[in-house]
């Protein structure tokens, strides 16, 4: 899949030469651009206190909730690891961390489609049939959008949010006692790609993201999906690196699904759950070579 | 390879007119260009051999060697060879002279074997360029249509590029990619693509692109298109063209059931109005069902209705076609029976068991969650025009494996083809019951 992205990488080079440079952190427009600014549209150059607003109200529900996700996760320290008993923790086998039963499921969830980038595809998700399952589903078109930069377009994706805890801090997925990830999901026929986000340190790793195929099969009929996590494999920015290694399991931020099959018209994909498992007869531990392919002269 | 040889020899005897053989071709060729006549003086490996095998001159000579033994057959078929060849090939003094030289030969010729095989080149220094490899590859490609030999004359060739001085030019190595016959190698289903189903050919080409990455030669968008038309794109079938076709394949392919059977009700028909317009009298409908769904309906209960939902898209690569389904609503759970189990059924242990065993949590093997019913699925088809005409006709010729759709009333839940801007959840559109067969009409339940 190769999609756009040759400019954000020559402004994050540029961004880095600017770390390297600067010990003392000068707010200067080079440095605090992270985001992925859209080719056409004028940079944002409001200083940060000019982009605060208030709101009371707002203000109120949020010191609520993040007072109880705080008084949550204090008492559940004294049920086990997780707020699961320790036994259960340590011994279970299949675990399912997505379950579409209501709407709330869904805002777990982001979408996001190529009209991000100036693109015309179209993405929506709602609650399938007898609001048990997510249904995904829009028009992908790959008409590039005519900014002078982007040279190949047409692609939509479901991403999970990451787990937050109180105030909004980050959270990760413990999947370190399972290898597989289960899925039960009904598509079109179309070939998808899971992407799983692992939690990087360095800032250059931002985008660093464990692929995978699915294809799926079309039809009336529900398909299970069983993928072991040895057989992501490590890509930036959606180029495949040349110096692999296994998808570490311990900080999983998100897990997303994105479609970019250069076919135009309609698609749909139901998903019933994701879980996780844990299969013993599986012991591969990475399914791509480790070895350094292009040793340096 | 020995018999690839022989078969080759024979059909040199009995082949007139026709070069069969690559290498002989290679050599015959190249040695033909040459002007010079000591082309034809070292012709063979030795001057004895030369002669022995004139002597020989049967098409059953042994030879053991590899790559040379092209050329040993030259030798030994030697005058049958340029009896055999095109006129064409006959035509100028030189070749008479060519031929007269190597019947005048007199050394005796040594018998060829492996480690005796003594490579020496037998061409002129000035006369080996691009034109005449060129004008060689040109040569073989036209002899035969089927090129046979072609994997031994690529490796001969690609051995011979250094001494040309053609080894770092793209274009020869397109040309020598063009020596293969194409979209005969192209693999037919994912198991060919898989376990390397033309493996001689496909070495060759790898043997190809390494001597190109070897001497530093970038391929280029010719290349590209060379490889996939001799070796498929990506090695993926084509989709059948006629719509009953790819039907009955994507049916296939949604099927659950291997033993699931397509039958196709209606042939598409176009009628040619008054104003000569060819219009679609009829579209061709493809229904599948397996035996299991036949049980699954004969069991339904006639007071509920099945419901005919449609259209589905399914894509295959980039084609999208549509698909209906015939099925039924979950039973509420009230009426579910739970059938006891016939304990006379088998004797050879309990059906049922009534222990009270608890599973330890490190052996739950399944994921907690509730098991979605949504449903029997009874029948599948495809259709070009999905209208309620057209899925009672499907329904009717249903009606003949399954005689109990008589009696059940049909639900139409059909939906524009294109998903609008935002679906509605679970709105027909268009909702009708549906007409049974005129037989049945006395047995059908008042709705």
């Amino acid at each position: 899949m190769s999609i756009i992205l040759g400019p954000p990488s020559m402004r994050l080079l540029r961004s880095l030469q600017h770390h390297q440079y600067l010990f003392c952190p000068v707010l200067s427009r080079s440095v605090t651009q992270g985001e992925y600014r859209r080719p056409g549209k004028p940079r944002d150059n409001k200083p940060p206190w000019q982009k605060i607003n208030f709101s009371f109200s707002k203000g109120l529900d949020g010191i609520r909730k993040h007072l109880t996700l705080l008084k949550r996760e204090f008492f559940e320290r004294f049920v086990g690891p997780e707020g699961k008993p320790i036994l259960e923790h340590m011994l279970e086998q299949n675990r399912v961390v997505w379950e579409f039963r209501g709407s709330e499921s869904l805002k777990q969830w982001t979408v996001s489609s190529d009209r991000e980038i100036g693109g015309q595809s179209e993405v929506y998700l709602k609650l399938g049939r007898n609001n048990t399952t997510c249904f995904l589903y829009g028009t992908l078109r790959s008409t590039p959008p005519r900014d002078g930069e982007t040279r190949y377009s047409g692609y939509c994706s479901m991403r999970s949010k990451q787990p937050l805890a109180a105030f909004d801090r980050k959270k990760h997925h413990d999947w370190s006692s399972f290898n597989t990830l289960h899925l039960r999901v009904r598509g079109d026929g179309r070939p998808w790609m899971i992407n799983i986000a692992a939690e990087t340190y360095f800032s250059h790793q931002k985008d660093d993201i464990y692929n995978y195929f699915l294809y799926t099969r079309g039809g009336p009929y529900w398909q299970e999906v069983k993928i072991p996590f040895s057989k992501f494999f490590l890509t930036h920015r959606g180029r495949i690196q040349d110096d692999q290694h296994p998808l570490w399991l311990d900080k999983i931020n998100t897990i997303g699904f994105t479609l970019g099959d250069k076919a135009d018209g309609p698609f749909q994909l139901e998903i019933d759950y994701i879980g996780v498992s844990k299969d013993y007869a599986h012991t591969e531990e990475f399914a791509y070579e480790l070895y350094k392919r292009n040793p340096n002269v | 390879m020995l018999r690839l040889i022989y078969s080759q020899s024979a059909e040199i005897q009995r082949a007139n007119g026709e070069v069969v053989d690559a290498e002989c071709a290679f050599a015959a060729k190249i040695i033909i260009n040459e002007r010079t006549t000591r082309a034809c003086d070292s012709f063979c490996v030795s001057e004895r051999e030369r002669e022995r095998e004139r002597e020989r001159h049967a098409p059953s000579s042994y030879c053991s060697c590899t790559m040379h033994c092209a050329r040993c057959l030259l030798r030994v078929l030697g005058q049958s060879v340029y009896r055999a060849a095109r006129p064409s090939l006959l035509r100028s003094p030189q070749h008479r002279q060519v031929l007269r030289r190597f019947r005048s030969n007199d050394t005796p010729a040594e018998f060829v074997g492996a480690e005796t095989a003594v490579a020496r080149d037998p061409f002129a220094a000035e006369h080996k360029n691009e034109a005449s490899f060129a004008e060689a590859l040109r040569a073989f490609a036209e002899a035969d249509v089927r090129r046979r030999g072609h994997v031994e004359f690529i490796y001969a060739a690609l051995k011979k590029m250094p001494e040309f001085g053609v080894e770092r030019d793209l274009a020869v190595y397109n040309q020598l990619l063009d020596v293969f016959p194409k979209e005969v190698f192209v693999p037919r289903n994912f198991i060919q693509r898989m376990f390397n189903h033309y493996p001689r050919q496909q070495e060759c080409a790898v043997q190809l692109l390494e001597q190109m990455e070897n001497y530093g030669v970038m391929p280029n968008v010719e290349t590209k298109v060379l490889l996939v038309r001799i070796f498929g794109d990506k090695g993926h079938p084509r989709l059948p063209e006629d719509p009953v076709d790819l039907a009955r394949f994507s049916l296939k392919r949604i099927a659950n059931d291997l033993d699931a059977r397509v039958t196709v009700y209606q042939m598409a028909r176009t009628d040619v109005s008054r104003s000569g317009e060819q219009t679609a009298a009829a579209p061709h409908i493809v229904g599948i069902q397996s035996p299991e769904q036949m049980g699954l309906l004969g069991e339904h209960d006639p007071d509920r209705p099945v419901l005919v939902e449609g259209p589905f898209p399914l894509w295959l690569r980039k084609t999208c076609v549509h698909y209906y389904v015939l099925r039924a609503e979950p039973a509420p759970p009230e009426e579910r029976a739970e059938e006891p189990y016939d304990p006379e059924r088998c004797f050879d242990y309990p059906l049922q068991l009534d222990l009270d065993l608890d599973r330890d949590l490190g052996d739950m093997d399944t994921l907690d969650v509730e098991d979605l019913d949504e449903g029997p699925v009874y029948a599948m088809c495809m259709t070009s025009q999905g209208d309620q005409a057209t899925l009672n006709r499907w329904i009717s010729g249903l009606q003949e494996s399954n005689p109990i759709l008589g009696r059940i009333p049909t639900l139409f839940r059909l939906r524009a083809a294109a998903p609008p801007r935002e679906l509605p959840a679970e709105s027909p559109t268009d909702e009708s019951l549906g007409r049974e067969a005129p037989p049945e009409e006395a047995r059908r339940s008042a709705n």
